[in-house]
């Protein structure tokens, strides 16, 4: 051995005791080659791992991307998770997360040019579109799935390509209610945390006292890919439409029970809802909340979980938390003549095949799956997301708060994008151009519901035809 | 000179040795005198120089300019390997595509709605700081300022300006009881239009104001005086002398200003997405949607659409400046 790094550093191991882990992080420091450090592990005694070590022990950069938190602990947990890793592994590694509407053009970009993050958060039925560029993960996903008690339907059927994986799922922020309990009773709702209006119609009428209180309902209706969907699907389906018939093909959209309702709901806009909501994107509904500016809006238990931390004084918000969490309650989706339904689909992470790190990157999923990570990073969002499998369902992130009970609950009445045909690319690309969204917000802006479902039934025939 | 160092002894040696080797053969002499005439001529001299950068521009924008082409005929997905040729189709569904025509539409409302607030509030500052007062090269170094700060900055600042919860505008306006609720700025197309009008107002202004002011520079002072004395007022002097010599600055300003507003992107994405419901798109925000979507040979051909637009502005701006020569 020639190198007086390697040198140094057996003398260390030897005079110090240093465990195989610590000569390799030290080997990692000083630019020890993958050749040399398996001198110096048979030199200290270690060389029964080197194998193992030396796929990784290469200097490796890695990159992850994945949507923003909205709860920062979350956040921040996975991106220790990642370093953790990285440093056992002799790797270095980077964590970006970007806005929600951002990352679906970025990861086109990435595939598309065929370099960019090694590991990618998709967003529900995502990877059929870009399975080509992701690594096959059966095995791993079949493992995770085993350990967590098997993947709900709403899960395989969104984050497999046709039962194939090629992403591990993780499960998905849900959509709730969160009311102000003082408001609802102040507009004559007796125990609001038990009466919450149980139909849209009633729904609406309620929001219309809220409004002229001043408090009126916010929703959401930008192009963003949180909460605009996560009322634009479930309301249309509850009044019968859809996107397309269960051949898939058919455009299903514009029944007249939707178009009715739709052209009521025009007039419930002004009437009972905050009017500025058609430019507001997943993160505007929680800073109207939160600053009092509204009493009710459509969203993951973001809201509260920020509400309890500004009363708990470790607020990351850069505007002044003015709810009290204790006022905060939430309830489910209410139903209309055709139905109760929320949209589900689950978000998965991919090792991409482009990466020279592929081998890696898979490993890195395998470590975050592994039980003993994944659960403390569940627990570090506190229940915003429901996971993938039954498994930690009856965690107590998930029970313990009656506050939040609504949201586990989703996963029973949920529908998959495209419904009533399958999840798959057509439902992507209709998704990413807002087709239903756009409906909403159309017929508010143009008073005309049967002229903005023509639109978009147009739209869907071209799309899915 | 250096010659007159040398002693002519030396001076004849040297010269010896420099003839001895300047005259070779009488071929090489013809081949030398070619060489001589070559370099004279410009024309050879400036394809040399224009190399580089044709290279870089072949390179970097000639390339993926055919490239997008290409695409734009195809019917490529992002990630799928397969596609195959589908002509002109892509474009044919353009023609049928509501989102596409409000795409056009707002382009063109952005650029030519914008342009005169830029050019006569522009212009207007330019005289103003053509002046010479207290601090005015300081004042005329920060009105860049909108012009050098990123857009993506800039347009986050606007962003907060425009929120509809936490704006100052709708604070301020409601704690003087002007409003009762707050500004639906971005949440209304002809509101949101407006906003990003105004953004766009004030970023491309420094651009207009600074080189107006270069123009005015360069009036010479010579032409007010001779002016001034034939009796004429400042109006008269600003019409008959000042305009007339920055005419074609106005116009080669006017014309840039009008090809970056016509390509923005960055303004409007961050103001509105091209929201709402796909109501305040221009072709960048539109195509670079689509392409979110994986449909890449869709999104070139929405991006290729400015392509006739632009070539009429380049055309324009290019026979005005060799007016100008």
């Amino acid at each position: 051995m020639t190198d007086p790094r390697a040198t140094q550093l057996i003398d260390e191991a030897m005079k110090m005791r240093l465990s195989r882990r610590s000569v390799m992080r030290r080997a990692s420091a000083l630019g020890i080659s993958a050749g040399a450090l398996g001198g110096v592990l048979a030199a200290t005694g270690h060389a029964k791992a080197a194998p193992k070590a030396a796929v990784f022990i290469q200097e490796r950069v890695m990159n992850t991307l994945a949507a923003t938190y909205f709860v920062p602990e979350g956040q921040t947990f996975f991106t220790q998770v990642a370093e953790d890793w990285a440093s056992q592994n002799g790797v270095t590694i980077t964590t970006d997360y970007i806005g929600w509407p951002d990352l679906q053009p970025r990861i086109a970009a990435a595939v598309e040019g065929g370099s960019g993050p090694d590991v990618i958060e998709m967003w529900d039925i995502w990877p059929y579109l870009y399975q080509e560029k992701m690594v096959p993960v059966q095995e791993l996903a079949e493992k995770v799935s085993e350990q967590y008690g098997g993947f709900y339907e709403w899960v395989t059927k969104t984050a497999s390509v046709d039962g194939q994986w090629y992403s591990i799922p993780h499960g998905s922020s849900s959509s709730a209610f969160a009311y102000r309990i003082s408001l609802l009773e102040e507009a004559g709702i007796e125990d609001p945390k038990n009466n919450f209006p149980k139909t849209w119609e009633e729904l609406f009428t309620l929001g219309k006292t809220l409004k002229e209180m001043g408090k009126p309902i916010g929703q959401a209706l930008g192009q963003s890919l949180g909460d605009p969907p996560s009322f634009a699907y479930p309301y249309m389906w509850a009044y019968g439409g859809m996107e397309v018939e269960e051949d898939g093909t058919t455009p299903a959209i514009n029944k007249p029970e939707f178009v009715e309702a739709l052209q009521a709901f025009t007039q419930t806009w002004k009437d009972a809802f905050d009017e500025t909501g058609l430019s507001w994107d997943d993160g505007a509904n929680n800073r109207a909340f939160l600053s009092d500016q509204i009493s009710m809006t459509l969203n993951g238990s973001s809201v509260y979980l920020a509400a309890v931390a500004a009363k708990a004084g470790e607020s990351t918000l850069d505007y002044e938390v003015q709810v009290d969490p204790d006022d905060i309650w939430h309830a489910g989706y209410p139903e209309g003549p055709a139905g109760r339904y929320n949209v589900l689909g689950s978000r998965s992470y991919a090792a991409m095949n482009y990466s020279p790190n592929a081998d890696a990157a898979v490993e890195f999923l395998d470590y975050f799956f592994s039980p003993e990570i994944f659960l403390p990073w569940l627990e570090s969002q506190g229940g915003y997301i429901i996971p993938m499998a039954p498994g930690y369902a009856d965690d107590e992130m998930y029970t313990g708060n009656p506050a939040l009970a609504p949201y586990p609950e989703v996963s029973d009445y949920s529908r998959n994008r495209g419904y009533a045909g399958p999840a798959n690319q057509k439902a992507a690309e209709s998704s990413a151009r807002y087709v239903v969204v756009n409906t909403f917000a159309q017929a508010i802006q143009s008073g005309d519901a049967a002229g903005a479902v023509g639109q978009a039934e147009a739209q869907l025939r071209r799309i899915y035809g | 000179m250096f010659t007159s160092c040398l002693t002519v002894g030396a001076w004849e040696s040297l010269m010896s040795v420099v003839t001895a080797k300047a005259e070779p053969d009488p071929g090489q002499q013809t081949a030398g005198r070619a060489r001589a005439r070559f370099w004279d001529r410009e024309a050879p001299l400036a394809y040399l120089f224009m190399i580089p950068g044709l290279l870089i521009l072949l390179l970097f924008m000639g390339y993926p300019f055919f490239l997008g082409i290409y695409l734009s005929l195809t019917d490529k997905m992002v990630g799928f390997a397969d596609f195959s040729f589908v002509g002109l189709e892509n474009y044919q569904l353009l023609l049928d595509d509501p989102v596409f025509h409000r795409t056009v539409a707002n382009t063109l409302i952005y650029s030519f709605v914008t342009v005169p607030f830029k050019l006569v509030l522009g212009l207007g500052l330019a005289l103003v700081l053509n002046q010479t007062f207290r601090f005015s090269r300081f004042v005329r170094a920060g009105l860049l300022l909108p012009w050098i700060v990123p857009t993506a900055i800039s347009s986050l600042a606007w962003l907060m300006l425009f929120d509809s919860v936490l704006s100052p505008v709708s604070w301020v306006l409601k704690d003087w009881g002007v409003i009762q609720s707050n500004i639906n700025f971005l949440g209304d197309r002809w509101n949101a239009i407006s906003a990003i009008c105004v953004a766009n107002v004030w970023r491309g202004l420094p651009f207009f104001a600074i080189s107006i002011l270069a123009g005015l520079q360069a009036v010479a002072p010579e032409l007010h005086e001779a002016a001034a004395l034939d009796g004429a007022n400042a109006w008269q002097r600003f019409v008959a002398v000042t305009l007339p010599t920055i005419r074609n600055i106005i116009l080669i300003t006017t014309l840039f200003s009008i090809i970056f507003t016509f390509s923005d992107f960055q303004l409007i994405y961050v103001l509105t997405k091209g929201g709402p419901a796909s109501s305040t798109h221009v072709f960048g925000t539109y195509a670079y949607q689509t392409m979110g979507f994986s449909a890449l040979g869709q999104a070139a051909a929405i991006a290729l659409s400015m392509l006739p637009f632009l070539a009429i502005f380049a055309a324009i701006l290019l026979r005005e400046i060799r007016k100008e020569d």
